[in-house]
């Protein structure tokens, strides 16, 4: 077990390393324009040389990226070039909307999800299957940037009963969270009920339920008992791809409604090339996806049996 | 002989051709919009011009700057608005860094929403009759929130820092008569020194505490106009030596000052508490500035929901749902905002006149006015001068030729037709539709334009590199500004590389000339010249839009998206 975390942890290192030198080249190319960031197009080119210079950027590449990673080590992610402030200044107050917006959002998906997965798969093919089914289906294929629009339509403009932007300058508004919420679940929450449907189905086929239906055991306990454990593995790893889903893949929905998190951060520091922006956000990322990969390992050991962490 | 002085009824001196266009404004030879126009560039009040135009006409007119009878002081302004850096006024490239600083910074003169300068820091000012030598009295009694006195020392300050080459402020291309040239120390490819402006000795003059005079190379009308130019507000004459930084230190004479500040968030002015402000007391507490993105949805969504009272800018696209919000007012104001196809005159194919034309006579003006702006503006000439502008003087027509536009390419050597990159950035979706429909148009003659749509940070670093792309440019209030801006040999916003010596001196005889008449005349060589070298070519002219709830009074949208909030109050 100790083995498993650890060699997870230098893996989990390795990526990190990896991707912060591939944008650290990548971004190399763009060096210029920081300056011109900074200064304004209309400086004079000995003015951006010379703040290239001060600011450490005419260093050698290998030279600037190992202070870069020292200062990581210490929790320092550099200085944003759009926002003048340290990059951890921005950064995690933007992870904390982010992972309070996720963390509704998983709040609310998985016992909707797993309800009506468990629902639906337990009789395949009946009605209620059906409606399930199809409904699922129906939300998952509207994307979040129709859907947004659509619901800010109803709830903002035709009943006027919610705000329409969550930028919460003025502090935090509880009813500014709903429809961003309400966007993401409604586009995440068919995808895992289907998941959790489709294998609540496979499990409904096996021979030990066929066993136990047999035997003449209560429906309910053969569900509770003997189905349910067992049908809830691919679920929850598909629960925890999510996470990775959330972090990043919110953008649409962060950038329509103003929601100050991480995707809008990510998105505004790519179009404006804030190399250490794009660096931290990178980092956290690669944090995020191969923690949740661990998690998502350790919990599956837990709920089979049959699998063993070595 | 002589020279005649003219004094007012007061005994101040007039300028002498103010008594000249008042008498052609009698006659009926000027329009009341041009006879305000100058009069009050030469100095004279507002009121008494606007008092004048009225006796003549035998009208009452609503005076715009009257104030408003049932305002109510108090309340706070929440606009939605990008929130940017604001640390120095004078190398601001966009406009709301200049709002967000207009509280608490303030300007020499003010251009109002109709187009006519009046007073602000400078009381009052004058030019000799050639134009070449400005006085500016300043206002007495001024107070910095510091608890410094305003005076001369301050304006000497800031010309100083604009025409600073190592500031790296575009206000030296606006005062380039107050300029010389200087070797760099750097060389051009060809081994040719580069010559870069810095201020001319003994360009400012100070008189005494309270005037300085500006002595200039050639004549210039638009003095008091440059004036107001977004990255000419004036900071205290320490700026520097306290850190050069606004939003650190925010000293200024305006009545705000900044409380909250967070780049990308948000941005709070509030009413200041340290000493009186010089002038009538503004109505609002305070005006909070939020930033909610580059989507024009979510400032449209959140006026509807009643989280913001004001939009900065409203696109084409989303007036319709504005104009049927209950709660909402939609404001247009008709402008010299445009785009302009510009063609770098310095690379390969565009150093070749004759493609330049042909690009341009493909262009149905028209047609992309319909298309990509559902015809809410006027169609430009290729020449950068507005119907607007009261120097803008009216050439032919100008018609789509696509046999004429093969031709040229043929003469050009590209008879099989020519393939061309375009740069096109994507913040306004009115430009990206009018590019798709040049495109089409160009088509027709063998010219493929392959778009290169990209976000406007991207294109705002390639904008004046790039050989062939659309920019934006915003309004100014005299057609001779934005030409001297950008289409004078070396100066910074010169994106086209357009260097021709009779163009620029032709531009020189128009922008020395006061009489309204005489300089439209002149702008004929001026516009002709331009539209012959097709440096450009120019779609239309738009209209822009702004909004505001209900509750707003007194605003009114300002073509170039300044904020004047002096005059707004909430009600209720």
């Amino acid at each position: 077990m100790l083995v498993f975390l650890a060699r997870r942890t230098v893996q989990m290192l390795l990526v990190m390393i990896g991707v912060s030198i591939l944008l650290f080249l990548l971004l190399e190319i763009d060096i210029d324009n920081l300056a011109i960031k900074v200064l304004g197009p209309y400086s004079l080119p000995e003015a951006r040389e010379l703040w290239l210079t001060e600011n450490g950027y005419r260093d050698s590449i290998v030279v600037r990226y190992f202070r870069w990673v020292g200062g990581v080590m210490v929790g320092d992610f550099g200085q944003s070039v759009i926002y003048r402030v340290p990059v951890s200044d921005v950064l995690w107050p933007r992870l904390a909307n982010t992972a309070l917006l996720g963390g509704l959002v998983l709040a609310l998906v998985i016992p909707l999800a797993l309800f009506f997965g468990v629902l639906a798969g337990m009789r395949e093919g009946a009605l209620r299957d059906r409606v399930i089914s199809v409904s699922c289906i129906l939300t998952t294929s509207v994307p979040e940037y129709a859907s947004a629009p659509l619901l800010t339509v109803i709830f903002v403009f035709w009943l006027d009963l919610l705000p329409g932007t969550s930028n919460m300058v003025g502090g935090f508004q509880w009813q500014a969270m709903v429809l961003p919420v309400m966007v993401l679940v409604l586009y995440d929450f068919g995808y895992v009920a289907r998941m959790t449907r489709a294998s609540m189905a496979e499990v409904m086929t096996t021979h030990y339920i066929r066993t136990a239906v047999l035997k003449g055991l209560p429906y309910r306990v053969v569900i509770l008992k003997h189905a349910l454990r067992n049908a809830l593995i691919a679920p929850f790893t598909v629960i925890m791809l999510q996470l990775n889903w959330l972090l990043s893949g919110v953008i649409i929905t962060e950038f329509f409604f103003s929601y100050k998190g991480f995707g809008a951060l990510l998105l505004e520091a790519s179009l404006n090339g804030d190399i250490f922006v794009i660096e931290a956000c990178a980092i956290i990322s690669v944090v995020v996806a191969v923690g949740s990969q661990l998690l998502s390992d350790l919990g599956y050991a837990a709920l089979n049996p049959r699998i063993r962490i070595h | 002989m002589a020279k005649k002085t003219y004094t007012d009824s007061a005994g101040k001196r007039v300028h002498p051709y103010v008594p000249e266009i008042s008498d052609l404004y009698r006659r009926g030879k000027v329009s009341r919009r041009d006879f305000l126009h100058t009069v009050t560039l030469l100095g004279v009040s507002a009121g008494a011009a606007y008092a004048f135009a009225d006796k003549v006409d035998g009208v009452k007119s609503l005076n715009p700057i009257r104030q408003a009878q049932a305002a109510e002081k108090g309340g706070v302004l929440r606009s939605a608005m990008r929130v940017q850096d604001m640390s120095d006024p004078a190398v601001f490239d966009w406009t709301p860094r200049s709002n967000q600083a207009r509280g608490i910074v303030e300007y020499m003169t003010r251009t109002g929403s109709d187009n006519i300068t009046r007073p602000y820091l400078a009381e009052s000012w004058e030019a000799n009759d050639e134009l070449t030598e400005w006085t500016f009295k300043l206002r007495q009694g001024v107070k910095w929130s510091n608890g410094d006195d305003f005076n001369a020392d301050d304006v000497i300050h800031n010309f100083n820092r604009w025409l600073d080459p190592s500031v790296g402020s575009s206000n030296i291309g606006l005062f380039a008569a107050m300029t010389t040239d200087y070797d760099t120390g750097q060389k051009n490819d060809d081994g040719s020194p580069v010559m870069g402006k810095r201020m001319r000795e003994g360009a400012i003059e100070r008189v005494d505490d309270h005037t300085v005079k500006l002595y200039l190379n050639s004549p210039v009308l638009s003095i008091p106009e440059n004036l107001y130019n977004y990255p000419a507000a004036i900071v205290h004459r320490n700026f520097d030596d306290e850190g050069g930084n606004l939003a650190q230190n925010p000293v200024g004479t305006g009545p705000y000052t900044l409380a909250e500040y967070e780049i990308g968030n948000k941005c709070r002015l509030v009413r200041r508490s340290d000493g009186p402000y010089w002038g009538p007391e503004p109505y609002l507490d305070e005006i909070f500035y939020i930033d909610l993105g580059d989507d024009d949805n979510a400032a449209v969504a959140a006026l509807a929901s009643g989280q913001v009272d004001h939009i900065y800018e409203l696109f084409i696209d989303t007036i319709d749902v504005v104009e049927r919000l209950p709660n909402a007012v939609l404001h247009e104001a008709p402008t010299a905002q445009t785009a302009v196809f510009r063609m770098r005159m310095d690379s390969a194919p565009f150093d070749n006149k004759q493609l330049r034309q042909a690009v341009a006579a493909t262009m149905d003006h028209q047609k992309i006015l319909d298309l990509a702006y559902r015809g809410r503006g006027v169609v430009a000439e290729n020449h950068h001068v507005a119907p607007i502008h009261p120097e803008y003087y009216k050439l032919p027509p100008l018609t789509r030729d696509v046999e004429k536009a093969k031709a040229l390419l043929a003469e050009a050597g590209h008879a099989d037709g020519v393939s061309l990159n375009l740069d096109v950035n994507n913040n306004n979706s009115w430009e990206v539709a009018a590019a798709q429909a040049f495109r089409e148009q160009a088509a027709a003659a063998g010219i493929d334009i392959k778009l290169n749509i990209m976000p406007g940070a991207q294109y705002w670093t390639v904008w004046d590199k790039t050989p062939f792309g659309l920019t934006t440019w915003t309004h100014r209030p005299l057609g001779v500004m934005v030409l001297n801006l950008a289409y004078r040999t070396g100066v910074p916003w010169n994106e086209s590389a357009y260097s021709n010596p009779e163009f620029e001196a032709a531009l020189d005889v128009a922008s020395g000339i006061l009489d309204v008449e005489e300089r439209r005349k002149s702008m004929e060589k001026v516009e002709s010249i331009l539209q012959e070298d097709a440096i450009i070519a120019q779609p239309l002219w738009r209209s822009v839009f702004t909004a505001t709830s209900k509750r707003v009074q007194g605003y009114k949208a300002h073509p170039t998206f300044y904020h004047q909030f002096q005059t707004v109050w909430l009600d209720g």
